[in-house]
């Protein structure tokens, strides 16, 4: 019993993480019909500085702070750097190739400030772990999967009650007609870009005092968040959390009852087999396009 | 057009001819060593402290007039712990800067990629950190492949030696990297565990940036192991030792020496008595040559505090590594490389990390490696810093 615990509370916080990522790809696809494929080094941007910041004597919260913050502003550069220029034409895909290519600068110059190593950020939520029906955890890694629900309540709330949300749903449904209703397009593509980054940056500062702060820790979650998105059905936000919580529960199994090493090759081959069932993703809508 | 195209392929095969009859009559090798080592991705940090340690050296030779009346040179490139860049590499140093010998790095998966082309060529290497026990002991007559560093099969023994005088029921599992370097050490810790008469309770493993590793601490712990031999690097050493924190599991670790960067830093109080193998420690009483090179990493690197040195290991041996070949150089009185690689068999020195009597024999296939399992240290985790076991409060 307990061993099924720990599985499923371990799968819970890694299913988190992606969750929030999944979450990002969510909003970014939903606004400007193109992700961020440096997506995942969002996280690494914000755990590094919040791990820097903490480093040279920063009070935690506002370090974690201003890590997310810097997030944020990395997407909203970003967007306006490698994404707007690309998506001009129809068709165009030319802002898959910029993404990917500014990921790997970032991760590189990472690299080089870190030296490779990982640098740790003492966080009060893993000075002591917790004991839940016999399973094992860090308050940290319980509190990841509940701000994964509570950013997914949170988006919710924020695209039914605000105009800025309002206005990312409208552009969401038909750019040139949110435009000709006086919605200022790029604006909202870009906001939605920073607050997917937003999102990221809060995943990187929350799994950094679990995992540690390196270069190199955004490049799975980033590549599972967007598996998980296209999984969920990139369309549906709650279908993407949902999706990336059972994720992580389904890779704890693997790995506990079959083994670590077989863990990608069951969840890569589960992907595709998901996406032959569902070809919109298990919760997604099949989008009509009247010509 | 046909006359064209025959034009084409006369100057293709011209050219071809030219580049094999170019190789095969390689000309005038220059005074530098070549190093191919991870200078990014992550174990950016090995690269660094092998420079450090081979520029410290060259530096002190060239100070004493170089060798054969030329001041040697470093030529350092990149693998990022890329098997086909190690490779490229390789080709590199030796055919385009022609130099007299190539420093290995950090990965193993790298130096067993190496072992082909560095025949092919016929040009000496000299690994400083990976312990893969085949990149040396490759079966090849003669033999290109030197090193001056751990063999993961006596890492192995020393290491289970270590194991077996703590366990008190003898259970001793085995955590492993699904890489080149930590699947290679698996028979080798099986083998020596045999040779006591004993077995492994469970044998896990994980792969880099894993993030939690409950499941295979888990089944240690249910298997009873209360030893574990962990074959990793640090930041994955760190979520072993917070997995087995969060169910409360305390069994002793001893680890090889992936473990001796930054384990302390980042899983703090936890790592505290967590064994490690090491060839080198600056924070032992330091010979002569110790002194010297601990005050260049002074006032060359800004390294003031010797306990903050990471990777000692890999600059002691990088040094001595190139002292080796400055002598084996010197014996030789070429920069050939069929003769440096006979003279390495015949240089005999008191290095920094060992005295090399001598450095390599040839008889013996398991002697391309200079470093013995006597010359290993046992290293133990201790509030942040990574001490000499011997005399440490674990010490009983």
């Amino acid at each position: 019993m307990s061993t099924v615990a720990q599985y499923v509370l371990s799968g819970l916080a890694i299913g988190g993480i992606y969750a929030l990522v999944a979450l990002g790809f969510h909003i970014m696809w939903s606004a400007a019909r193109a992700v961020n494929f440096a997506h995942g080094d969002t996280l690494m941007i914000g755990g590094l500085v919040a791990a820097y910041l903490v480093a040279i004597g920063w009070p935690l919260g506002l370090a974690c702070l201003i890590a997310i913050v810097c997030g944020g502003l990395f997407g909203f550069v970003l967007e306006r750097m490698a994404v707007r220029p690309f998506l001009g034409q129809s068709n165009s895909i030319g802002w898959m190739l910029t993404t990917i290519a500014v990921g790997i600068m970032v991760e590189s110059i990472a690299t080089i400030e870190t030296q490779g190593y990982a640098l740790p950020l003492p966080s009060p939520g893993i000075t002591s772990s917790v004991q839940i029906m016999g399973a094992g955890l860090y308050p940290q890694e319980l509190a990841i999967p509940v701000i994964a629900l509570a950013a997914m309540a949170g988006l919710r709330v924020l695209q039914r009650r605000t105009l800025i949300g309002r206005a990312m749903q409208a552009v969401a449904y038909n750019k040139n007609a949110a435009a000709l209703m006086g919605i200022d397009v790029n604006l909202v593509v870009a906001f939605s870009f920073a607050l997917a980054s937003l999102l990221g940056a809060a995943a990187g500062v929350l799994i950094a005092p679990v995992v540690q702060a390196s270069a190199t820790m955004g490049v799975l979650p980033g590549l599972k968040g967007f598996a998980i998105a296209i999984m969920g059905g990139i369309t549906s936000a709650p279908g993407v959390v949902l999706t990336g919580l059972a994720y992580g529960v389904m890779e704890k199994f693997v790995e506990g009852y079959i083994s670590t090493s077989a863990r990608e090759i069951v969840g890569f081959s589960l992907m595709i087999v998901v996406l032959l069932a569902f070809p919109q993703g298990l919760f997604g809508k099949r989008e009509v396009a009247k010509v | 057009m046909p006359f064209q195209r025959f034009k084409r392929l006369r100057l293709m095969a011209a050219t071809v001819a030219f580049g094999l009859a170019s190789s095969a009559a390689m000309a005038e090798q220059q005074p530098c060593i070549g190093n191919s080592a991870a200078v990014t991705g992550p174990a950016a940090f090995s690269g660094l402290a092998i420079k450090m340690g081979a520029e410290i050296a060259i530096d002190e030779i060239n100070a004493s007039g170089g060798v054969l009346g030329k001041q040697l040179k470093l030529v350092q490139y990149d693998d990022a712990g890329a098997p086909p860049r190690g490779v490229d590499n390789t080709r590199r140093i030796a055919l385009a800067d022609k130099c007299i010998a190539i420093l290995g790095g950090f990965h193993s998966t790298v130096a067993v990629a190496q072992v082909d082309p560095v025949h092919e060529i016929g040009i000496p290497y000299m690994g400083v950190w990976a312990a893969n026990t085949k990149a040396i002991e490759n079966g090849k007559d003669p033999n290109f492949m030197f090193r001056i560093s751990a063999k993961d099969k006596w890492v192995a023994r020393f290491l289970v030696d270590e194991a077996l005088k703590v366990t008190k029921d003898g259970k001793i599992a085995f955590f492993y990297e699904n890489t080149g370097w930590g699947n290679g050490a698996l028979p080798d810790v099986k083998a020596a565990l045999a040779a006591k008469g004993k077995e492994l309770v469970v044998a896990e493993t994980f792969n880099w940036n894993d993030q939690d590793m409950s499941p295979q601490v888990m089944r240690a712990r249910d298997a009873g192991a209360d030893v574990i031999i962990i074959w990793s690097l640090d930041r994955e050493a760190n979520q072993v030792l917070r997995a087995m924190d969060k169910i409360s599991y305390k069994p002793t670790i001893v680890g090889a020496w992936g473990i001796s960067g930054n384990l302390g830093e980042l899983a703090g109080p936890l790592a505290n008595g967590t064994r490690v193998m090491q060839t080198y420690s600056f924070l032992t009483p330091q010979s002569e040559t110790g002194k010297k090179v601990l005050a260049t990493l002074e006032s060359k690197y800004g390294l003031k505090d010797p306990s903050t040195i990471k990777a000692a290991s890999g600059i002691a041996n990088a040094y001595d590594a190139v002292y080796l070949l400055a002598d084996a150089i010197k014996i030789a009185g070429s920069y050939d490389w069929p003769k440096v690689q006979q003279a390495l068999y015949q240089v005999e020195r008191d290095g920094l990390v060992a005295p090399y009597k001598p450095a390599f024999d040839k008889a013996d296939p398991e002697r391309n490696d200079a470093l013995l399992p006597e010359h290993y240290l046992l290293a133990v985790w201790h509030d942040g810093k990574l001490i000499p076991f011997a005399g440490s409060p674990y010490d009983k």
